[in-house]
């Protein structure tokens, strides 16, 4: 294989990577805060993408104003979700809100065929060739999307290490009832989360549509590569969320270079393995030990 | 340990009378009508999306017409509806439903050849008709009783004709993509064997994974070889991240595709642009068809838009079934049925384009060929069809019909 060609597949893994970077990071602060992994994620993104959709045909034109729409969207739908489902289950084991969160995900996709049937949709965005550097291709919308992901993680980043609400959220995340203890209420720092959460896998699912078709499995079909690279990244841990979504995407696209393209995603979680074997804990998680 | 739910002799008892008595109360509604139990497993979810539901919907419109004629044979229809999720896995549990609790005597509108040769050894066991759009070259093979009937072309008359169709265009350095599945597979390897035997070399041979949602990379292993036509074999979603991705690219080459993915839902999706000389191969529209142009009113009404190929074929296999339970008579049986659907579809007969007058002609003895609303019908030994093969051009959105070739299956 010759070097643009791997450089390509390299590049087109990273923006897949990073799109996917954004329900990748809210599932890993879901998991750190409210301790369940969240199977509702993947069709909160196909939520995302549906309402791009539909407030471009409402709203006309702007393709900004309804990925804006369709993140303000899948929060709220996010928020209710929180407050109708899994409140409800916060004292009971994770199990029970992961089961929750399947029933979640099915509701979602069904009431999303219910309004829009099972055909696919494209979210309308003008063609564009892409700029050709001496065989190494890059798409300028590539570029919107990563500019967008980098700025969603940028904005979320700075909340979480340089404001009161991002430390509220590290301390019950590291201990809930130490942090009861030492007075901060769980209440809006849950609602916060589950705004954050929502907005990006509404971001993630709207970035998705445009790049590729909006159909009803879209984010249900990525759950696992998504939970693989969180794992890779190391549990709870969001910085490793990001780097290990974008190493299993790009690991993914340079394998199909060497073997077929149906075994890609045999190559992915072969590093993922190799990667638990000398890192048990991931690449950023801690290592947790038996209490 | 507190038992999640109260599982008492009681209430079994409670429960079990209950559906007893279910049971016993529906006997004499089906005693007094002999109704013949239908299924359908449609790939409603999954990537039969597109296809699945108006299939399901087009089974509605004939079981209608059947049953608003009185039914076939004094038998009346009674439709029994499953989704496989174009998934083998979903699709063994439904058939099994449909077969063993449904008892259904015939199960349409099965649509991948992966949920059809799942399916097949089932309803073989049990001696039920299936009908379906599969094309993959198993089929045939795998139709051991001859109680399947494929509705679609065989992927290996469509591989021969994309090949043949590449020749006479005069492309000289063709490469192959395509879904990874039975038909698709199939449709891959007739195209390479038809056009290597033809003394020449395919560029690049790329299966790729269904459901992505980037296929950049597998394209660019196409790309790089330079083709001068790609053989694209694929489904609407995955045709339209791909078409949309080479667009991009700027490279400058044709595509072969099969016209239920190359059509104007295609170009709906992609705009006229990208679309632009896109080459749709497709079993030839039996558009000239009476029983077409009433079916495609029929579900207009219902559907808001144009029949596609999977859902008129959906169309003719309960015509077809329905006229071959009214050539078997009343008392027939499910194998008595089944040998009857090529006298009813075969030459020779008196041409017929619906239910009704295929009905009134078999009831004066007479033999029918029913014309369908998706080919001509007429059955291979292996229960296939084998239509004539309609090449038409994008052109400013639209498809524009070239030439027709005959369908002939490869040597």
């Amino acid at each position: 294989m010759d070097l643009i060609s791997i450089a390509n597949a390299v590049i087109n893994g990273v923006v897949i990577g990073m799109l996917l970077a954004l329900p990748a990071l809210a599932i890993t602060l879901v998991f750190g805060i409210a301790r369940f992994p969240n199977a509702a994620t993947g069709d909160y993104m196909t939520l995302g993408a549906y309402t791009t959709m539909a407030s471009q045909l409402v709203l006309g034109g702007s393709i900004v104003a309804a990925v804006l729409a369709a993140m303000t969207a899948t929060a709220a739908i996010s928020l209710l979700m929180y407050f109708w489902v899994f409140r409800a289950l916060s004292e009971r084991s994770h199990v029970s809100r992961l089961i929750a969160s399947i029933g979640v995900a099915f509701a979602v996709r069904s009431t999303i065929t219910f309004f829009a049937g099972q055909d696919q949709y494209v979210i309308d965005v003008p063609l564009v060739r892409a700029w050709n550097f001496g065989g190494l291709r890059i798409l300028p919308t590539d570029l919107y999307i990563v500019g967008a992901a980098l700025t969603a993680l940028f904005v979320v980043f700075f909340i979480m290490y340089l404001t009161p609400t991002g430390r509220r959220m590290r301390a019950i995340a590291d201990s809930a009832e130490l942090a009861a203890a030492s007075g901060i209420r769980a209440r809006r720092v849950m609602i916060f989360l589950w705004t954050i959460a929502g907005a990006f896998c509404g971001l993630g699912g709207a970035l998705l549509g445009i790049k590729a078709v909006v159909l009803p499995e879209l984010g249900w079909e990525l759950l696992m590569p998504m939970f693989a690279g969180v794992i890779l990244g190391g549990i709870g841990s969001p910085v490793g969320a990001v780097l290990g979504i974008v190493t299993f995407s790009i690991a993914q696209e340079v394998a199909s270079l060497y073997v077929g393209p149906a075994y890609k995603i045999v190559l992915a979680f072969f590093i993922l393995l190799v990667v638990l074997l000398l890192r048990p804990q991931g690449m950023l998680g801690r290592p947790i030990a038996a209490r | 340990m507190r038992q999640p739910y109260d599982l008492s002799r009681r209430g079994f008892l409670i429960s079990g009378t209950a559906a007893a008595t279910l049971g016993a109360l529906q006997a004499p509604v089906l005693a007094q009508e002999k109704v013949f139990r239908l299924g359908a497993l449609n790939s409603i979810t999954g990537i039969g999306g597109p296809y699945g539901p108006y299939m399901l919907e087009a089974i509605k419109i004939a079981v209608n017409e059947v049953n608003e004629a009185g039914g076939a044979a004094g038998r009346k229809f009674q439709l029994f509806a499953e989704d496989d999720q174009t998934k083998p896995e979903a699709a063994v549990l439904a058939v099994k439903k449909l077969v063993e609790i449904n008892k259904v005597e015939a199960v349409v509108g099965i649509w991948p050849s992966s949920v059809g040769l799942a399916t097949m050894p089932i309803t073989n066991d049990a001696n039920v008709i299936t009908m379906n759009t599969c094309g993959a070259p198993e089929m045939l093979t795998e139709n051991k009783k001859g109680l399947a009937w494929m509705f679609q072309a065989s992927n290996a008359i469509f591989g021969n004709a994309f090949a043949e169709v590449a020749r006479q265009r005069g492309f000289k350095r063709p490469a192959v993509m395509a879904f990874n599945n039975s038909t698709f597979v199939g449709q891959a390897n007739y195209f390479k064997n038809a056009w290597e035997s033809g003394g020449g070399k395919v560029e690049a041979f790329v299966i790729y994974e269904p459901n992505q949602s980037s296929y950049r990379t597998e394209l660019a292993r196409v790309l790089a070889t330079k083709p001068d036509v790609i053989s694209l074999s694929a489904y609407r979603p995955d045709a339209t991240i791909i078409l949309k991705e080479w667009f991009q690219t700027g490279q400058d080459c044709k595509f072969i595709m099969p016209g239920w993915t190359a059509n104007e839902d295609l170009v709906k999706a992609l705009g006229k642009e990208a679309t632009e000389g896109l080459i749709s191969i497709s079993n030839v529209a039996a558009d000239k068809h009476e029983a077409y142009k009433r079916f495609a009113a029929a579900f207009r009404k219902v559907a808001k838009r144009e029949p596609d190929i999977f859902a008129a074929q959906s169309y003719d296999m309960v015509i077809t079934l329905a006229l071959a339970l009214e050539a078997a008579g009343p008392q027939a049986d499910v194998a008595g049925v089944n040998g009857k659907i090529r006298s009813v579809t075969g030459v020779g007969g008196t041409r017929v384009n619906g239910f009704a007058e295929g009905r009134d002609l078999l009831r004066k003895g007479e033999k029918v060929d029913y014309e369908g609303a998706s080919s001509r019908l007429d059955f291979g030994k292996h229960g296939e069809t084998v239509p004539d093969f309609g090449v038409s051009d994008i052109r400013d959105g639209k498809l524009v019909l070239k030439e027709t070739i005959p369908g002939k299956l490869p040597a």
